[in-house]
């Protein structure tokens, strides 16, 4: 009786164990920051005016981790300047420059298209640090009471912006 | 030579011993901040390398963890809230050993079960069972008892 039993014992949590492991990005980080506040900030944005935090409540915010030494951000960019013509003003979306210079985002800008929205300098990665964020590109979804509802690991993609947008109460 | 054996292995013994109750018995010298500062760098997980800790990491990332480190404990953080601080913004994931004690135990756990689990099958295997005696019919039983009664009679 007991050998029958040692053997679905055996085979079915580690079936489980192997089925759930392999399902899942062993690069991809889980952000400890999902139904907690945005953390706030006050930086420099490529123009030169200061994008304060406080400034985009009662609003939902996208806010988009890129560098121009980023390959997958090249492919994602079209996506979001689609995203600021469709959705405007119902959206506030926010690039972070990542760990490179004014002056390569620039032109970054120039060659793939400026989506006319507010480009911030992170000096230090401070914000990346409090965002927790592990390499671009990396975007976070805020809802409209500034609560982070969901993150993309890695580059967005139609339906991924779709779904995520829909999270934080952003739909056609 | 074979003589000598004995009182040198008990002598180094003792002598491990000594040291070892020597380094416990010294009194806790508290770490300085400095001290403190390098070792949760060691203890922290670069956020954009691949298996580095911030002490190991020369991205820029990973110097400004260190120098968050060091202000943190500059404006008189504990080194546990100083780790709790990037807990909450990385998660679990920015400390390099899990603090979770499933995670200590379970291999331990089933190293003890497979070993007890091998001790077990060994045994068995030494000593077989001894063979089950096959049940008589009654009727060969009876067949046996009549021919022994009939070489008595």
């Amino acid at each position: 009786m007991l050998r029958w039993l040692i053997l679905p014992l055996l085979v079915i949590p580690l079936s489980w164990v192997l089925l759930t492991g392999f399902s899942v990005n062993p690069n991809e980080v889980p952000s400890a920051l999902i139904g907690k506040p945005m953390p706030s900030f006050s930086l420099q944005t490529l123009s030169g005016e200061t994008l304060d935090s406080a400034d985009l409540a009662g609003r939902p915010v996208m806010v988009n981790f890129w560098a121009s030494w980023c390959g997958p951000c090249v492919t994602e960019h079209p996506l979001l300047l689609d995203a600021q013509r469709r959705y405007g003003d119902r959206l506030a979306i926010v690039g972070v420059i990542y760990q490179d210079s004014t002056d390569a985002a620039r032109a970054f800008l120039d060659k793939h298209g400026d989506g006319g929205y507010p480009d911030a300098v992170d000096e230090g990665s401070r914000l990346a640090l409090d965002f927790g964020v592990t390499g671009p590109p990396e975007t976070y979804f805020i809802d409209s009471s500034g609560v982070v509802r969901a993150k993309q690991f890695g580059p967005l993609d139609a339906p991924a912006l779709q779904t995520k947008l829909a999270m934080i109460g952003v739909s056609e | 030579m074979r003589a000598l054996l004995l009182p040198v292995s008990v002598a180094a013994l003792l002598a491990l011993g000594a040291l070892a109750l020597f380094t416990a018995l010294q009194p806790a010298v508290a770490p300085t901040r400095v001290e403190q500062a390098a070792r949760l760098a060691t203890e922290l997980r670069c956020p954009d390398c691949a298996g580095l800790s911030v002490a190991q990491s020369t991205t820029s990332s990973a110097a400004t963890i260190r120098a968050e480190i060091n202000a943190q404990l500059a404006a008189g953080a504990t080194p546990d809230e100083v780790r709790r601080h990037f807990v909450q913004r990385y998660g679990e994931w920015i400390l390099l050993s899990p603090t979770s004690p499933i995670a200590w135990l379970l291999p331990i756990g089933l190293l003890l079960a497979a070993c007890v689990g091998l001790a077990a099958w060994l045994l068995r295997w030494r000593s077989p069972a001894p063979a089950a005696a096959a049940p008589v019919a009654a009727a060969e039983l009876r067949r046996v008892r009549d021919e022994a009664e009939a070489l008595d009679a």
